[in-house]
């Protein structure tokens, strides 16, 4: 009876183990390419798919992330974390900046530091939070929080890839800090198989990208 | 002399100061091109002189923010001016200025005010017109989101220049020493993503100087103080006077990079002096900016 049920044990281990290694073995990959209406390539447009079936909605390890500050700019100008991610935010310029968002997903407000003496902050609701310094007005940038632990962002040649998807369907959207419309109104559903990698391309609408100079000759500013 | 001394003395144990506190430089260039068609503020048409001029500014300033909204801004200018024809308008001058700036909540958009004390020495190649400068300031500014930016500034300033040889018994002769009340309004808009438009009035009350090479009654009357001008021609005489000066700018700028910029601006101002002394001016101008 006893060795009856350690083979139980054995077999559905062994079934287990099958099981978890053909599945990392069947994962696939989306390959997505961002151009804008005029067909020119988009980058930091952040690709997001969510599981249609939630058994392939696999709960990722929130990761601890990173936002820079060089040469008065935000690096990287877009940041995609998985939500409850937790973000530092160095400064790498040789001076003091107060970093701040005032977006619904995150509000906070690092007072003036340099180096990396600035708390780090959780990211724990989905959504876009807007970065700013309140020193430097021009800089800005975006850290998006994402609900699914499958993103990409796509880089300057307008491709993101998503890795290590379980095969299925899935509702993929898109989101730029110009979008026009709705991140929403972006979602298609894309079924992705083991055998090959899918690809997919989506062309936005973005608006004009209107942002505080850093250098103006009208005779005066904020700054310095 | 001694004020380009006491403005390069001050600025350095400033900037130093500043430096040990990990301030924020902020260094800037401006080169610009301008044609003025009436360089002498003269009324009279055969007074009229028009000439070219060619300017350079390079400008150094620290930042220190102090936390709770507020900043002090420390630096100096270095400036040149070159002109076509009046060649002893040439000059080169040096300015130092201390500014404190407070910014009422946080991000872009938060209103601002800045006040602002300069002090600078002017030297021409005609040195007659050499002067120091006292500037003081007063501005407020709020961006109203990211393509509309408001500006209005209240400035005092005065020009003190050494008093030229006597050229009427019992008159003035310090007639390049001059004090003014500036308000200016500036908006900007972002027409595109690389194109800004900027609108400017201003409005100035104090001493202006007209020169003319005809010793007009209504001048001679109206001055409070005369001398010669040769920069103008061996009969030319600058005459100090009383006036307010109305004036708008009209400006586009094209942002070249993130740190440039290059701009033309036309601006039209007409003064009205004691004496019944008008004048009209127009200074249409090309600019460079750089902000490292």
């Amino acid at each position: 009876m006893e060795l009856s049920l350690l083979m139980h044990k054995l077999f559905a281990a062994t079934l287990l183990c099958i099981l978890v290694c053909s599945a990392a073995a069947r994962a696939a990959e989306l390959h997505v390419r961002v151009v804008d209406h005029k067909g020119k390539l988009v980058s930091d447009a952040v690709v997001l798919a969510t599981a249609v079936d939630p058994r392939n909605a696999l709960r990722a390890k929130p990761a601890t992330d990173a936002v820079d500050q060089v040469d008065k700019q935000f690096v990287p100008y877009v940041k995609p974390v998985f939500v409850g991610a937790t973000v530092r935010f160095p400064n790498s310029d040789n001076i003091r900046h107060q970093v701040y968002s005032f977006s619904p997903a995150k509000k906070f407000e690092l007072p003036l530091y340099g180096g990396l003496n600035a708390q780090p902050v959780v990211f724990d609701k989905p959504g876009v939070v807007v970065l700013g310094c309140n020193i430097h007005d021009w800089m800005i940038g975006y850290i998006y929080v994402s609900d699914t632990p499958f993103f990409a962002k796509t880089g300057s040649a307008g491709t993101a890839i998503i890795a290590d998807l379980p095969p299925g369907e899935y509702a993929v959207r898109v989101w730029h800090p110009n979008l026009a419309r709705t991140e929403d109104s972006t979602t298609r559903r894309i079924t992705v198989t083991a055998e090959d990698s899918t690809s997919a391309e989506w062309q936005l609408d973005l608006k004009p990208n209107f942002r505080v100079p850093r250098v103006s000759g009208a005779g005066s500013a904020a700054y310095p | 002399m001694r004020s380009t001394l006491a403005s390069l003395t001050t600025l350095t144990i400033l900037s130093a100061a500043a430096h040990t506190a990990r301030a924020d430089w902020s260094l800037a260039a401006a080169a610009s091109a301008n044609h003025d068609n009436n360089v002498g503020n003269a009324q009279a048409e055969s007074d009229k002189v028009r000439d070219y001029a060619a300017s350079a500014n390079l400008s150094l300033h620290e930042l220190i923010p102090l936390g709770g909204g507020f900043g002090v801004a420390v630096g100096g200018d270095l400036a040149g001016e070159a002109f076509d024809r009046l060649d002893g308008l040439n000059n080169a001058s040096i300015s130092g200025a201390l500014s404190l700036k407070k910014k009422w909540g946080l991000g872009a958009f938060a209103p601002w005010a800045r006040g602002q004390f300069s002090l600078g020495r002017e030297a021409y190649q005609d040195g007659y017109r050499d002067a120091t400068l006292y500037r003081a300031s007063l501005e407020l500014g709020k961006r109203v989101d990211e393509r509309w930016n408001l500006w209005v500034q209240y400035l005092f300033e005065r020009r003190d220049a050494s008093p030229a040889p006597q050229a009427v018994p019992g008159r003035s002769s310090d007639a390049f020493s001059q004090d003014g009340n500036n308000l200016a309004a500036t908006v900007e808009f972002s027409m595109s993503e690389r194109i800004s438009l900027t609108a400017g009035f201003l409005w100035r009350h104090g001493d202006v100087i007209s020169t003319s090479l005809v010793p007009w009654n209504y001048l001679y009357v109206a001055a409070t103080a005369i001398a010669e001008d040769p920069t103008f021609g061996p009969d030319a005489y600058a005459y100090k006077l009383t006036g307010t000066t109305y004036g708008v700018k009209l400006g586009a700028e094209f942002f070249v990079t993130t740190h440039s910029t290059i701009g033309c601006s036309f601006q039209h101002l007409e003064t009205q002096a004691n004496g019944g002394n008008n004048y009209l001016k127009s200074v249409p101008e090309i600019t460079w900016n750089y902000r490292f």
